[in-house]
């Protein structure tokens, strides 16, 4: 019967077949994969870029970047739509956004593909050690040397953009390479309301935290500060940060590559001191995971007397439709003043904004396009006009230059702090180290750690991050 | 157009009649190579998608590979395995999945089955409130995050002013070490106790109806006919909704990434999230890979366990 049969197991033979089929498949699967096995052999250091500019193709061609959706983004895209297009027709720009909580997850898979959707990547300073040790973007020293007017920036931001290894705050190695030329400037803005505090902003730390404290008390409703502490992308590392270095800590000894002892000396404990018992008693409940956007909504709805932002996420809180402080730009400005932040035992700022890298998987004529667009950007005409339309420039001229500081109300800030940035660690372990540094800092901003605990933690963590390359399995633990 | 193949002979006993090969119809393709040819595509699938990337996370799993870095992959044998499992970190977020998973589970199938219970004895409107409440599993959980987090959010959520319209003081849901898992556990229990009434309901409406007359007939009160009929006969059913929670649940990612981040901390880090952060903040895929397979073991392991269970209680 026609049942029977079909139950019945296969001679040996046919099975044997069977077996050797879903073998073969299962090989070729893996082989197809696999694909052809490159990876393997692939060298971890950045392939060079040429030192002149390829002939650049005349067919219709799609400039792509990636970067994080943020006001930006969406202006750099309208900027070189506009601008760019009338020296290179036949070019598109086309910035592709993700969220910020993935923009590291999104640039790095796509580079462990091998294989980018984009040609330039606007990389966080800090992710440029990762970028370049996995040679996943071109080395443009050549380039930079045969296109671009070096001393015309302030020597650490042409470092802080592109240099790897890292330029020590305020310097620039000449002899080092570069991998990438600066899109964004941004630092922190002190943002705090004219009408509750008056007109001069604090000048010392300590002050602000009393001025706060005072206007906390004054006006209910109104919380004395508002700042970043989010465990997602830097926020909560970022503040550290500040108030580390505003109190004359140190992120590391960059020489000997200690983080333990150093991290947590005895101004790294009083910063943690700081920020989690004077400052974070002058917050909104519930603001442990406020980040730039809950700043912002916190500013805008008069909810805060000071509040700690990146210049470049600042532009929204001057627009009516926007705020509940006026409904117009100069009713606003009646009521916010922006100033640099105030300073303590140092006057140190964290450096923000981000660099334009060439990705090494992009096509031949993208990349050609890529360092075409690059040198056109800072130029200096083009630089004012950046600044003009919204954006942070980085050569000095533009930085001076009466489109920028006229542009908006916090560019003065801008320009006034460049020579106090300090910039975070660039090293290939940057992610790992700034989610240690997050996930305790806010722990310790909600309660979850004590202070000391935390900041001891984040050094003994983050040591073992940086030494634990020798060991044998378990990495990334 | 062929001639239908005879299947079965009108006789039984009697041998069918060999029929001829259908016109135009390769002699060549037997019954079992049709069969053959037909999954194929299927079982192409299955090995490309889930055996190849299972066999290859298993290899990767004794290597000190990461995806970023490129390179050769280095034989590391057990190292992984034998950190992850010493690893204090791993540890902390196992404790902390383990209640969340108790937790969740227990709340949904306590509610899921009292609502599937209240809505059986209903004879009027069944269809429509069966319907409404299981509109939130229909959602997406990136989407219940997100509208959560706003309900939650400690300053302009409607949770806290409703509790303020209460004389009740605000509270600090998502930012605190309780009350972020406990919001992570009730937001997981609103989008699936649907899940859990939905597979209590099929069970309690398959329960025949002659024995709740029987037991009518011999005076039974309604707790003994609960405990007697209902739910022994629906116990197997409802054991079953709660090992596919179990299993969803064990490996929770989007809500925590949605509502938390893990955090405040890593206080609410589930053992999922965790192998995110491995394999994609540091990517060291190797140990990613450890992980994972680690994960899975335990999923079978205590999956077996169960159906051996749940078989034995379908036996006795």
């Amino acid at each position: 019967m026609r049942h029977t049969r079909r139950t019945r197991r296969m001679p040996a033979p046919g099975r044997k077949v069977q077996l050797a089929t879903a073998a073969m498949l299962l090989v070729a699967t893996t082989v197809a994969a696999c694909g052809d096995g490159q990876d393997d052999g692939a060298t971890a250091s950045a392939p060079k870029a040429p030192a002149t500019i390829p002939e650049l193709t005349k067919d219709p061609l799609t400039l792509s970047f990636i970067w994080f959706d943020w006001p930006p983004a969406h202006a750099l895209e309208d900027f070189a739509n506009a601008e760019y297009k009338k020296e290179r027709p036949n070019a598109t720009i086309k910035v592709n956004t993700v969220p910020n909580a993935n923009w590291h997850d999104a640039m790095f898979t796509q580079f462990a593909a091998r294989k980018t959707d984009f040609d330039i990547a606007i990389l966080d300073s800090q992710h440029i050690g990762e970028a370049v040790t996995n040679g996943n973007i071109l080395d443009i020293t050549d380039f930079v040397k045969n296109n671009i007017e070096v001393e015309a920036y302030n020597p650490y931001l042409l470092a802080a953009y592109g240099q790897f290894p890292q330029a020590e705050t305020g310097k620039r190695d000449e002899n080092a390479s570069l991998y990438g030329l600066p899109l964004l400037g941004d630092t922190w803005t002190m943002i705090y309301r004219k009408d509750l505090i008056g007109d001069k902003p604090p000048q010392t730390w300590d002050q602000m935290i009393s001025v706060a404290e005072r206007c906390q008390a004054d006006n209910p409703g109104v919380s004395g500060l508002a700042f970043h502490q989010a465990n997602g992308s830097d926020a909560a590392a970022v503040t550290y940060n500040t108030v580390n270095g505003v109190y004359g800590g140190n992120l590391w000894d960059a020489k000997t590559r200690k983080i333990e002892g150093v991290l947590n000396d005895a101004a790294g404990q009083e910063a943690m001191d700081v920020l989690v018992n004077k400052m974070k008693p002058l917050t909104a409940k519930g603001s442990g995971n406020w980040f730039i956007d809950e700043v912002n909504a916190a500013v805008a709805q008069g909810k805060a007397c000071i509040a700690f932002n990146w210049i470049a996420a600042s532009g929204g809180l001057l627009d009516p439709k926007q705020s509940m402080l006026g409904t117009t730009r100069e009713q606003i400005l009646d009521k916010l003043g922006f100033a640099t932040l105030p300073s303590q035992k140092t006057n140190l700022v964290p450096l923000g904004g981000m660099g334009m890298h060439v990705s090494a998987y992009s096509a031949k004529d993208n990349q050609a396009e890529a360092l075409n667009f690059m040198k056109w950007f800072e130029r200096a005409d083009i630089q004012k006009k950046w600044a003009a339309a919204g954006g942070v420039p980085s050569r000095t001229d533009a930085l001076e230059s009466p489109e920028f500081l006229n542009a908006g109300p916090f560019n003065q800030v801008y320009t006034d702090s460049v020579p106090r940035m300090r910039d975070m660690w660039n090293v290939p372990e940057y992610a790992r180290l700034v989610d240690i540094e997050n996930t305790n800092v806010n722990a310790a901003l909600n309660g979850a750690k004590k202070p000391k605990e935390a900041l001891d933690d984040i050094a003994k963590e983050q040591q073992s991050v940086l030494d634990s390359s020798s060991r044998k399995g378990g990495g990334g633990l | 157009m062929s001639a239908p193949l005879p299947l079965a002979t009108d006789h039984p006993g009697q041998v069918a009649p060999a029929a001829p090969p259908a016109p135009g119809r390769s002699r060549r393709l037997s019954d079992r190579g049709l069969a053959a040819a037909f999954i194929s595509p299927a079982l192409l699938l299955l090995l490309a998608m889930s055996v190849f990337p299972l066999l290859w996370a298993l290899y990767l799993s004794f290597t000190d590979y990461s995806a970023t870095r490129g390179g050769p992959a280095h034989f590391v044998g057990f190292g992984n395995y034998t950190a992850i499992l010493a690893s204090a970190q791993v540890h902390q977020r196992a404790l902390t999945t383990l209640i969340y998973v108790v937790g969740a589970v227990g709340l949904q199938t306590v509610l899921g089955f009292t609502i599937a219970y209240l809505i059986s004895r209903r004879t009027h409107g069944r269809g429509l409130l069966t319907t409404l409440f299981l509109v939130p599993m229909m959602l997406s959980p990136v989407v219940v995050g997100l509208f959560w987090r706003f309900m939650l959010d400690a300053q302009f959520g409607v949770i806290n002013s409703m509790l303020g319209s209460l004389g009740l003081g605000q509270v600090e849901w998502l930012t605190r070490q309780r009350t972020a898992l406990i919001s992570l556990i009730v937001v997981d229990t609103w989008q699936w106790t649907p899940f859990i009434m939905l597979i209590a309901l099929a069970g309690l409406t398959a329960v025949p109806k002659y024995l709740y007359e029987a037991a009518s007939i011999d005076r039974a009160s309604e707790w003994f006919r609960f405990r007697t009929i209902t739910l022994p006969l629906v116990w197997p059913l409802l054991l079953i909704a709660v090992l596919f929670r179990a299993i969803e649940a064990f490996r929770l990612f989007d809500l925590v990434y949605i509502l938390t981040n893990g955090g405040p901390g890593v206080s609410t880090e589930t053992l999922s999230f965790h192998v995110y952060k491995v394999a994609f903040l540091g990517f060291n895929t190797g140990t990613a890979s450890a992980y994972g397979i680690l994960m899975v073991l335990v999923v079978i392991v205590l999956t077996q366990l169960y159906l051996r269970y749940l078989n034995k209680l379908k036996e006795d």
